[in-house]
């Protein structure tokens, strides 16, 4: 029958058609990604992209507020106290995302149980963690990175709670890293920190549970000082810290992608064509004669480093003088985490605070010596006697505060904020100010929120901004606070 | 017009072998001629008879069962007296002898309708005379049974003018032949529209908008991109323009931009081909436009390939119910492009098109030559080099220079290659930028063979174009073939098949964008005292290939060394079309079953020397890009019409489609050896990246088309979608969604008595819904992302949905042509309102929760609007060869509103400008085009306010800067006629819309434009205010002394505001005369057709734009931005010469 002819190949059609998306979910399974990930493959990319976003900041706003260099760009007020709300996004952005990869981290090796990798993931987001409170004061932080759980929302947490946690990982990282347990080849390679050695994080995590201890060292509430002692001194076998420059946590660039800086692919001009170095920054290695200006700066004429004025009247924009030296856009020191010098800082400042009872000056000393070695120079002979630099027992607290500070100071170029954070807390190193300074000449002492995080995550934003009291760039966040 | 052959007194044939089975069972209570009726149905003949006759007899009990139609019609002959004729597939019956109540003798009218041209049989043409209508079946044979006496007939085909055949008559007992020829309808009244799916409709009997383009349009002044014809004739139709060299692709959005996540662009189907998912879209070499680690290259698509020669009609389906059909991409509108097919003649017809095309610049910024190179402060002297003048002054690309008054300085001297030792005179180069650029021209020759018998018809087109562009050593070649076969294997099958076959290739294309290796960066960093031929010797002697001569910035690539050595090469080859088999059950059924195919695979490659400021090392980077959409769908067509008024077309239909895409990319970002470029000579470890990607959908669909005596028509569709992109990898998700879409139409002209001049008035209305899962898969399942490095990954960043939903675009479109005075003025009104909701976009989080979005339904957008498109024929001539004048114009108003967004989403950035500063957002309340950035600090009054210093002050946030959409489009055109010359021009305008310049923003800040020569090393107070300490404002009374950081206040090119300037204009976008030489005079030539013509494209431009043209669109990553112009190219103006022969 006619019908059939029809009928048979049209409904043949169409339960084929109704039926043959049978294929849909094959389809739509993403072939350019990963349904799962191991612990540590999320390690690396995420490593980098948190040191080489701060690289990206430490230009563009700490170098800028702490004086390093000066924007040759009359419109650049940064220099001039004055932060524009939209500065905050990049930050808070950035740092989100990677603690969400660095949880999401801890989370994996959990589930294998590889202590290592937790006690690793554990201190990458403290690390992270820290540099977020510290920059905006509370923040969502244990409802933080769980987008994929539904909280799109996540709750802010007062500091105070953040870093008690903070120190509470810092206490299992050490745990687990004791056991030191090793990783397969595998899984060392993919840590460009310190290719898997449980012992050399373990000196990290507790050399920053130290940096973290001191910045809360105002507060009362921590038990600061005590907990100093006990980790520097009366427990130091159970909590080793750094012992040398090659212990320092530095992510080492190379210049073969994707393990470059992120001012490889800068042209010249952008990294250092319109900015010049502060005549601050430059006239105390000048004056101490220091050899890291080689490393760090060109020549205004020949054989001759000179800085500008930091906060310059508006429209008066200096020429520019001595700038970056164009080789750091791939210098390997670069991404340094935090490092040995830096270290004896801390305990220089501890001691000279009574914190622990090994002297001041022998702390001071070695780090002196060590910012010089780090960046490969050789410390110049006298140069621990010489006018600026010796130690000097009988100067005030104050005297003595200044002289470790300026000399951290410079043991911190380009590591993310810590420059500015420690101005914010000490005071130091004492920075002069332009005639075009604003906002009463004081130092920003945080970023504001990010604007759209008003609308997106309102209730827990004006919670915050209560407690906080207030959300603007002269709030003090709670170790700040007086 | 119209051919009638009345042939009398045919005679009757016996009967002959009638085979079909036929099974039949009546119980007595029928009609004898619903009894035959039924009969009739279950075979492929039409059986006619006089209805009065036959109804009055009661057939008898009647049962039969696959028995042989003669035998059948032979035992019935038995019970009753009748007669009965068989001719071709016609049977005639007739009562044998009078009845007992004597009715008139019954006369038989019977015939054949064709084409007038071809001869073709027409089927389904409707024959209408005494309240009877019949349909001519596949051999366009026709027959009535009438009583006695004289009737009218009245014949109408689609895309035919209908005829009206007076004084037919009829006598008792004998039948009569009439013959009829059609011819294709001559006025617009019955013009027939491809719409959805290649449905062929006429256009009355549509209840939405339709705008259709023929060849001449789109061939008349040639673009290299034929969719830039389509501008000014389309009312509702924006162009968004990537303005990327010679290849440069469009962007064609109908009615206003819908979509938040940023496609809103219509859907491209070549002869039932959809090009725009797959071959026609723009992909990109992962760059942006803005100092980006590479530059986006317009390598151009499968849409700007089409060879506008073998265009038959475009037709511009603008909404959504006039696009429903195509499910869901068909939302946006569509622009469906039939090609031509070959045509029956005798012989062979060869046609032979040749068009030859030069381009020049039309326009440039208003340069300054006053004063030459320098910073501020380096005004009173200039040194090449530190010299006993000065300091060195070389290396800026500012022009705060001193004045060219006469002097002379010390400058580059191109033979040492550096300072001169000699001072040389300090004078301007007034065409340095001017003389970088050719005159572009374009070859494009096209030979058609076609020709066809009753049972085939083929074309066959090669089409060769050359191209050479503005840029020198830039341009391409694309050569196209094009074959169309249409075969009638039996009078119930035909095969037909469309293939388009197209090869570009490019040895170079135009880098884009503002970066060190573009053309455009190079230009605007050109100082007025540099003298181009300093740049063309581009390697430093002894050094090829290792150094490039550089006698400024740094930053400046030699433009010679980017044109002649940073190449960007491509070779695509891609395949257009389909296979279609069409069976005609009856002349009521039809099926109609296609496989359609886009195919394209491309290998490009991008080659950067050693010395180039991006690459020091060199660079060879490689993408391989493999595009295929295949589609298979079928379609059952039921076409009936029945006695009373009533005609039906029914058609059901289904298709699967797959699409894939596979792009592999290599790259070698520093070399070994100098010029060599393959990955064997590449520094470091090679990398790959490597992406694909597949959706398919699959479909049902169908329509119901509803007419009532010719002037009343209604359309309801619906369409089933089950998509692949909302499927999840555990779940059909809600993959499977229905949406419906109704249609009316009414031609209140044919059921009211109007006035005479009324001729002819239509209303329409339309309702309409379109699903969409969207064309991006992978959204429904959670993944993590590759990175850069060896076994790395990372979160992603936007949080999957595994509960994703189509999104709906629900339309609302009424409109009305209405036509006067015999078809002298016309005009045509279209209003819509368009909502689309439950968009899929990824909604940004708070950052905090570890992502920066998570994909969902979101959003209402609205776009309503206005389209007017109206003719008007001043003067018609009687005389064959006489003057005519056609006038027409199109209007189009959109309005787009952001309704609501996500839940605590207050605004939504579509796209951001030149390294982010400034952003064209959707906020609830505002405008999908709304541009935000950096303005001035302003007064209560409005005034600028300045500093105590004198300098402009800025805002600290983004502030509202103004729509990057125009408000409204206009065009006029204009036809006139006379013996055999033809002129033609058009003009078209935008208007009410805003743009960022950052070529004017980069020009101004470097003191190039002229708009920076006031105040130059006197100072200068600008217009404003300023803030006194007690917050009141006085007139600014400081003079700016710094003049540099004066302008660099007023247009850095973060101050969004001073550097948005209104896009409007008004261009002569094309003109055209040509002369078609005399038939008389062809004939001694041996020639059908030959016409010569010389046209212009763009050939004025009325703007106040300060770059090059206010209508551009920024390439970055395979997408056209708009609202942020960044280092565009010169626009041009092009004119040609044509020449056409039909032998």
């Amino acid at each position: 029958m006619m019908n059939n002819r029809i009928l048979i190949p049209i409904l043949s059609l169409i339960l084929f058609l109704a039926s043959c998306r049978k294929d849909f979910q094959e389809i739509n399974t993403n072939p350019n990604a990963s349904v799962a990930a191991t612990p540590e493959a999320l390690l690396t990319p995420a490593l980098y992209s948190v040191v080489n976003s701060n690289l990206n900041r430490a230009m563009r706003l700490n170098n800028v507020l702490m004086q390093d260099h000066v924007p040759l760009s009359n419109n650049n007020d940064i220099g001039r106290y004055l932060i524009r709300p939209s500065e905050s996004d990049y930050m808070w952005n950035n740092w989100y995302l990677q603690l969400n990869n660095f949880r999401d981290m801890y989370v994996k090796a959990g589930v294998v149980n590889d202590t290592t990798l937790m006690g690793v993931a554990l201190i990458c987001d403290v690390w992270l963690s820290s540099q977020i409170t510290d920059m905006f004061g509370d923040v969502p932080y244990f409802e933080a990175a769980k987008g994929r759980e539904g909280i799109y929302e996540p709750a802010f947490d007062r500091q105070q709670d953040i870093y008690a946690d903070l120190f509470a990982k810092l206490e299992t990282a050490n745990r687990f890293l004791a056991l030191n347990k090793t990783l397969s080849s595998e899984k060392k390679a993919a840590d460009p920190l310190y290719q898997g050695d449980p012992a050399l994080w373990r000196k990290f995590g507790n050399s920053l549970y130290l940096r973290l201890l001191l910045r809360v060292s105002g507060k009362s509430e921590l038990n600061v000082a005590a907990e100093i002692r006990r980790i520097a001194e009366t427990e130091a076998a159970d909590y080793p810290v750094m012992t040398s420059d090659a212990e320092s946590a530095v992510l080492r660039f190379s210049t073969t992608p994707p393990y470059i800086s992120e001012f490889y692919n800068y042209r010249d001009y952008d990294f250092n064509g319109a900015v010049s170095l502060s005549e601050f920054f430059v006239n105390n290695l000048n004056y101490w004669k220091d050899p890291r200006i080689s490393a760090w700066a060109t020549e205004a004429s020949l054989g001759v480093y000179m800085g500008v004025p930091s906060g310059y009247a508006e429209g008066q924009v200096p020429e520019q003088m001595s700038t970056y030296l164009a080789a750091l856009k791939n210098e390997p020191r670069m991404g340094n985490i935090m490092n040995y010098a830096e270290l004896q800082f801390i305990l220089a400042e501890a001691s000279l605070r009574g914190m622990i009872s090994a002297a001041a000056q022998g702390f001071y000393e070695e780090g002196v010596a060590h910012a010089i070695t780090f960046w490969g120079k050789t410390m110049p002979e006298n140069y621990l006697a010489s006018d600026g630099i010796a130690w000097n027992e009988g100067a005030t607290a104050e005297q003595k505060m200044e002289l470790i500070h300026l000399q951290k100071y410079y043991a911190l170029f380009f590591t993310d904020f810590q420059q500015w954070s420690e101005y914010r807390r000490t005071g130091h190193p004492r920075l002069p100010q332009g005639a075009g300074v604003q906002n009463n000449g004081q130092m920003p002492s945080r970023f504001k929120y990010p604007v759209y995080v008003q609308s997106v995550n309102s209730a827990h934003y004006n919670a915050a901004v209560s407690n906080m009291g207030g959300d603007d760039i002269n709030v003090k966040v709670w170790w700040n606070k007086p | 017009m119209l051919g009638i052959g009345l042939l009398c007194s045919a005679s009757w044939l016996q009967a002959q072998d009638l085979t079909e089975k036929i099974s039949l069972k009546a119980d007595g209570r029928t009609s004898l001629a619903e009894l035959l009726r039924r009969i009739d149905e279950q075979t492929r003949y039409s059986f006619s008879f006089l209805k009065e006759d036959f109804s009055t007899i009661k057939a008898a009990t009647f049962e039969c069962r696959e028995e042989k139609l003669e035998s059948v019609l032979q035992a019935l002959q038995k019970q009753y007296r009748f007669e009965y004729s068989v001719s071709g597939n016609l049977i005639l019956f007739r009562m044998a002898a009078p009845q007992t109540r004597k009715p008139a003798p019954a006369g038989y009218l019977y015939g054949r309708v064709t084409d007038e041209k071809s001869g073709e049989s027409l089927i389904g043409a409707v024959v209408q005379i005494d309240k009877q209508s019949v349909q001519t079946d596949m051999d366009g044979n026709f027959a009535i049974s009438l009583p006695e006496g004289t009737y009218t007939a009245v014949l109408r085909n689609m895309g035919y003018a209908e005829s009206k055949i007076q004084q037919v008559s009829i006598s008792g007992g004998d039948s009569t032949r009439m013959n009829v020829t059609l011819s294709r309808s001559a006025n617009d009244l019955d013009e027939v529209v491809v719409t959805a799916l290649g449905i062929k409709r006429e256009e009355k009997a549509l209840g939405y908008s339709v705008t259709q383009l023929n060849n001449e349009d789109v061939t008349d002044a040639m673009s290299n991109n034929w969719t830039n014809t389509m501008e000014g004739r389309v009312a509702g139709l924006n162009m968004l323009k990537s303005n990327g060299g010679p290849a440069g692709s469009n962007a064609i959005i109908l009615r206003g931009e819908n979509s938040l996540s940023g496609n809103s662009q219509a859907l491209i189907v070549v002869d039932g081909v959809v090009i725009s998912g797959s071959s026609g879209q723009l992909s990109g070499n992962g760059s942006g436009a803005y100092l980006d680690g590479d530059s986006p290259i317009d390598f151009g698509t499968s849409l700007n390939d089409i060879n506008p020669d073998d265009i038959e009609t475009v037709s511009v389906l603008k909404g959504p119910g006039a696009s429903a059909l195509y499910g869901a991409r068909g939302a946006n509108g569509a622009i469906v492009i039939t090609t031509k097919s070959g045509k029956k003649q005798k012989g062979l017809g060869v046609t032979f098109n040749s068009n030859t095309t030069f381009e020049s610049i039309i326009r440039w910024p208003d340069f300054q030559y006053e004063y030459g190179q320098g910073v501020d402060g380096s005004d009173t002297w200039y040194s090449y080099g530190q010299t006993i003048d000065g300091a060195s002054t070389r290396s800026t690309s500012s022009a705060w220079g001193p004045k060219f008054e006469g002097q002379s300085y010390f400058q580059y001297n191109p033979l040492t290659r550096t300072g001169d030792t000699v001072r040389t005179p300090w004078v301007p180069y007034k065409n340095n930028r001017k003389d970088f650029f050719q005159t572009a021209r374009t070859f494009t020759n096209t030979l058609t063979l076609e020709g066809g018998s009753d049972k085939t018809t083929a074309r066959l087109s090669y089409t060769n174009l050359n191209n050479r562009w503005i840029v020198p050593n830039t341009g391409y070649a694309r050569n196209t073939v094009a074959l169309a076969l249409d075969q009638h294997v039996t009078s119930r099958l035909k095969i037909s098949t469309h293939i388009n076959y197209t090869n570009k290739s490019s040895d170079n294309l135009p880098t884009t964008g503002y970066n060190n290796q573009s053309i455009m960066y190079f230009i605007r960093g050109l100082v007025p005292n540099a003298n181009l031929e300093w740049f063309k010797d581009y390697w430093v002697p002894g050094q090829e290939q290792i150094l490039q001569t550089r006698p400024f910035s740094s930053l400046l690539d030699n433009p010679y060394l980017i044109a002649y050595e940073m190449l960007n090469k491509v070779n695509r080859n891609n395949v257009i079309g389909n296979i279609t088999a069409s069976y005609q059950f009856t002349k009521e059924l039809s099926l109609m079953a296609r496989t359609t195919l886009d195919w394209a695979s491309e290998a490009r490659s991008q080659q950067r020397p050693f010395s180039s400021q991006k690459f020091a090392a060199g660079m060879y980077r490689t993408q391989n890009i493999f595009t295929q959409e295949l589609n298979y769908d079928f379609l059952l067509n039921y076409r009936k019409v029945f006695r009373k008024d009533f005609a039906l077309n029914a058609s059901f239909g289904g298709s699967r489609m797959h699409n894939r895409y596979i792009s592999d990319e290599m790259r070698a970002d520093r070399l070994l050896y100098p010029g060599v470029y393959n990955f064997a000579n590449s520094k470091d470890l090679v990398v790959a990246l490597p992406y694909r990607s597949q959706y398919a959908v699959n479909s049902l669909y169908g329509t119901l088309s509803l007419s009532f005596k010719d002037y009343l028509f209604l359309d309801i569709t619906g369409r089933n979608d089950w998509t692949s992109t909302l499927a999840t990898p555990e779940s059909y998700g809600h993959s499977s969604f229905f949406y419906p879409s109704v249609n009316l139409s009414a031609i209140v002209s044919d059921m009211l008595p109007l006035p005479q001049w009324v001729s002819y008035w239509k209303l329409r209305g339309s309702w309409a819904q379109v699903g969409s899962g969207g064309t991006t898969p992978y959204l429904t399942a959670y993944a993590y992302s590759p990175t850069a490095f060896p076994s790395g990954l990372a979160n992603p960043q936007a949080i999957a949905n595994s509960d994703l939903r189509p999104l709906i675009t629900t339309s609302y479109e009424a409109g009305t042509d209405l036509r006067l005075f015999h078809n002298r003025i016309g005009v045509d009104v279209a209003l819509y309102l368009n909502n689309t909701r439950n968009q899929i976009i990824s909604v940004p989080v708070d950052r905090a929760a570890g992502y920066n979005a998570t994909i969902l339904n979101a959003g209402l957008v609205r776009n309503k609007g206005l389209e007017i498109e109206a003719y008007l024929k001043p003067v018609v001539s009687r005389k064959r060869d006489g003057f005519n004048w056609r006038t027409f114009g199109t209007y189009s108003v959109n309005q787009n509103r952001v309704v609501t967004l996500a839940e605590g989403v207050s605004n939504y950035i579509m796209s951001s400008g030149p390294a982010g500063r400034g952003t064209i957002e959707a906020r609830p309340g505002g405008t999908m085009g709304d541009l935000y950035g950096i303005g001035y600090q302003r007064s209560p009054d409005g005034k600028i306010v300045y500093d105590e210093s004198g300098y402009p002050l800025w805002t600290d946030s983004s502030i509202y800067i103004g729509n990057t959409t125009p408000k409204w489009r206009a065009s006029w055109g204009n036809e006139l006629t006379c013996k055999n010359f033809r002129f033609s021009f058009l003009f078209d305008g935008q208007f009410g819309g805003i743009g960022y310049s950052l070529t004017h923003s980069v020009l101004a800040e470097e003191g190039k434009l002229t708009k920076t020569l006031p105040g130059r090393y006197n100072g200068i107070t600008g217009e404003g205010v300023i803030r006194n300490d007690d917050g009141s404002y006085r007139v600014n009374d400081v003079i700016a002394t710094d003049i540099q950081a004066y302008y660099k206040a007023h247009f850095d090119r973060t101050n969004i505001e001073s550097n948005t300037f209104s896009t409007d204009y008004i261009k002569l976008r094309e003109a055209r005369i040509d002369y078609t030489v005399k038939s008389s005079r062809l004939k001694a030539m041996g020639l059908k057709n030959l016409v010569v013509g010389i046209y212009g494209r763009d050939l004025l431009m009325f703007t106040d734009w300060p770059a090059y043209d206010p209508q551009f669109g920024t390439l970055g990553d395979g997408q056209i931005y708009k609202g942020f112009e960044i280092g565009q190219f010169p626009s041009t103006r092009s004119y040609g010469f044509n020449l056409k022969v039909e032998f």
